[in-house]
């Protein structure tokens, strides 16, 4: 479970290019749930996942998960329950390895012992279930693959470290229409095969509309809206 | 065989730039430093007595504890890399200078038998110890006097030895680094080169593998010092001057040649680079008086070669760019008709 009470994240504080990017944002999500967030640019929905990433650290409040502060772990140790992906495609793959290597490199969490370890059956099975072939190529460097494939590639990377919680900020937002609604099913199905917790920030509402449970509308650093994404979405469509 | 022998000594801190530069993407300048401690301190080592592999292994060593040095405070002081590279290159200069005990070294041809006791008293035994000392003073000065031939491993006789000896140096390293770059840990060193920032959301430390590489680097980088310097019979304070760019130089050099030839995780092509870039050098010292170059025009060649070589595949990318943005506007005209 991660929760947020009263979060405030306030960059360059006491500068003259001071900015609040989240205002007395307060949340609860429980394990398993896919929350969708959506909102104008600059809402501070990114600096939302980076406290989660322990990469900015909260200006006032509290980031908790499972009852214990995170306010201050290091990013690395964060990293270890923690997975994502991101909009850049090369963020989320090593483009000088290999496409085993990647793969070898998602299956362990952490500083790892001297020793030499070959790609895992699950990793495999998981990239034929991608249905890109990729399966057939796993000598290749992963930066001569595509951007839809290298996403394809981040989410089973990401599947493998085997987060609890796994942070998506428009990972789809790259890619052509048919290789974002395969990278969406694949999003899907890790959260409902895999039981993993995902907050997955987005600008294409289809997609906001179409996938996840919950709907959050961030504006000017604060939640304006929260609920069932049922409900939201039908809400708006009567309105509109 | 000369040039063979000393361009492969270059061609092993080449590997040292090489793994800084290219697989853990760090611009490491402790290079200059580093090397020159690797000598120093392996010629100080010779004089003490000690023998000469033991000075190799201390000339890695401390190469390994300077670029430590050098990221630990890019990492946890967070000082750009290329800041602290320059604050421990001349961290050195005065540390090299002090275990050199003045500007320059030469490896002796003889050294005292009792060197080691010698060297003790050289690297300050309290004066207490040498009250109690002072009562033997005559037969422990006396038997310091005793001299045995300095072993040093390299004879300079150009009869194949040195070289069999530095080429087995150097296939040692390779092929220990290819395994280790192959291993776990060294995936993760190749992928920290390769997305910095991706480590963390596996789990994995930047700052361990910084230090790693950086460790790594100027290890190889402070073996290869120390064996110019016992090659080469000396050690002194500008040993280690302009490395970073000679070094640099044999990469790319080794990059050219090589291309995407990339054996080992492409370990061998500063290596071939250094031999290259080290032929070239003493053809343009021996002919090129006849053209006006000094000796000392060679670390301005140096630099401009690398400066041209990165100008020309910047030149080269934009102007592919150039024709793609030829071929758009075609295409538009074409498509307006
Ligand atoms: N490193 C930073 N330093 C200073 N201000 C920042 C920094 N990062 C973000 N901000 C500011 O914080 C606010 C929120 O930024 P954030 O990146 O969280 O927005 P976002 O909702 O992700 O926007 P987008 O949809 O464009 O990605 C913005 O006003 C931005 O200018
Ligand atoms: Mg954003």
């Amino acid at each position: 479970m991660v929760e947020f009470k009263d979060l405030t994240v306030v960059y360059n504080q006491g500068m003259e290019n001071e900015r609040v990017a989240l205002k007395n944002v307060s949340l609860t999500i429980p394990e398993g749930q896919f929350v969708t967030i959506v909102g104008p640019n600059g809402a501070g929905k990114s600096t939302l996942l980076k406290v989660i990433l322990g990469e900015v650290q909260p200006t006032s409040g509290l980031y908790i998960i499972d009852d214990k502060t995170m306010n201050c772990m290091k990013p690395h140790r964060l990293a270890e329950f923690i997975g994502r992906v991101y909009q850049d495609p090369n963020t989320g793959i090593f483009p000088a390895l290999t496409i085993a290597e990647n793969l070898i490199i998602a299956s362990k969490k952490g500083n790892r012992p001297f020793r030499f370890s070959s790609v895992k059956e699950e990793a495999i099975t998981l990239l034929r279930d991608l249905g890109l072939g990729l399966e057939d190529r796993i000598k290749t460097k992963a930066g001569e693959l595509s951007g839809g494939q290298k996403q394809s590639l981040a989410m089973v990377m990401a599947i493998l470290s085997k987060p609890r919680l796994l942070l998506l900020d428009e990972h789809t937002a790259s890619l052509d229409p048919d290789s974002a609604s395969r990278v969406m099913e694949l999003t899907a199905r890790i959260n409902r095969e895999y039981d993993i917790t995902i907050i997955m920030i987005t600008h294409n509402m289809e997609i906001a509309n179409s996938y996840g449970e919950r709907l959050m509308r961030l504006i000017e650093g604060e939640v304006v809206n929260d609920g069932i994404r049922e409900i939201l979405s039908r809400a708006t469509s009567v309105m509109c | 065989m000369a040039i063979l022998e000393q361009g492969l000594i270059i061609g092993l801190m080449a590997l040292g730039v090489y793994i800084s530069f290219r697989i853990v993407d760090l611009p490491d300048l402790t290079t200059d430093g580093s090397f020159a401690l690797g000598a120093a301190v392996a010629v100080r080592a010779v004089v003490s007595g000690l023998p000469a592999w033991v000075a190799i292994a201390l000339a890695a060593g401390t190469g390994a504890l300077a670029g430590s040095i050098t990221g630990t405070i890019h990492r946890k002081l967070k000082i750009n890399v290329l800041l602290a590279g320059i604050l421990v290159m001349t961290m050195l200069y005065s540390v090299n200078l002090r275990v050199m005990g003045g500007p320059n070294l030469p490896v002796p041809r003889v050294v005292p038998e009792r060197a080691i006791q010698s060297f003790e008293e050289m690297s300050g035994s309290t004066g207490l110890e040498s009250l109690f000392e002072e009562i033997d003073i005559d037969t422990e000065k006396r038997e310091s006097r005793r001299t045995v031939v300095a072993k040093n491993i390299f004879n300079n006789d150009l009869d194949g030895s040195d070289l069999t000896l530095i080429i087995l140096v150097i296939s040692a390293v390779t092929v220990v680094l290819s395994i280790a770059l192959r291993s776990d840990p060294g995936m993760t060193l190749r992928a920290f080169g390769s997305n910095p920032s991706g480590v963390v959301s596996f789990g994995i430390s930047q700052n361990v593998l910084a230090i790693a590489g950086l460790t790594i680097a100027n290890c190889i980088i402070g073996l290869s010092g120390g064996l110019f310097a016992l090659y080469s019979g000396f050690s002194d304070a500008t040993i280690g001057q302009g490395m970073v760019v000679t070094g640099l130089a044999s990469v790319i050099m080794g990059e050219i040649l090589l291309g995407r030839v990339k054996l080992f995780y492409g370990l061998l092509s500063p290596i071939v680079g250094g031999v290259i870039y080290q032929t070239l050098l003493s053809l343009a010292m021996r002919y090129g008086y006849r053209i006006g170059f000094l000796a000392s025009d060679m670390k301005l060649l140096t630099a401009v070669f690398i400066i041209t070589v990165i100008g020309l595949r910047q030149l080269s990318s934009s102007g592919r760019k150039r024709k793609v943005k030829q071929e758009v506007k075609r295409l538009w005209s074409n498509s307006k008709i």
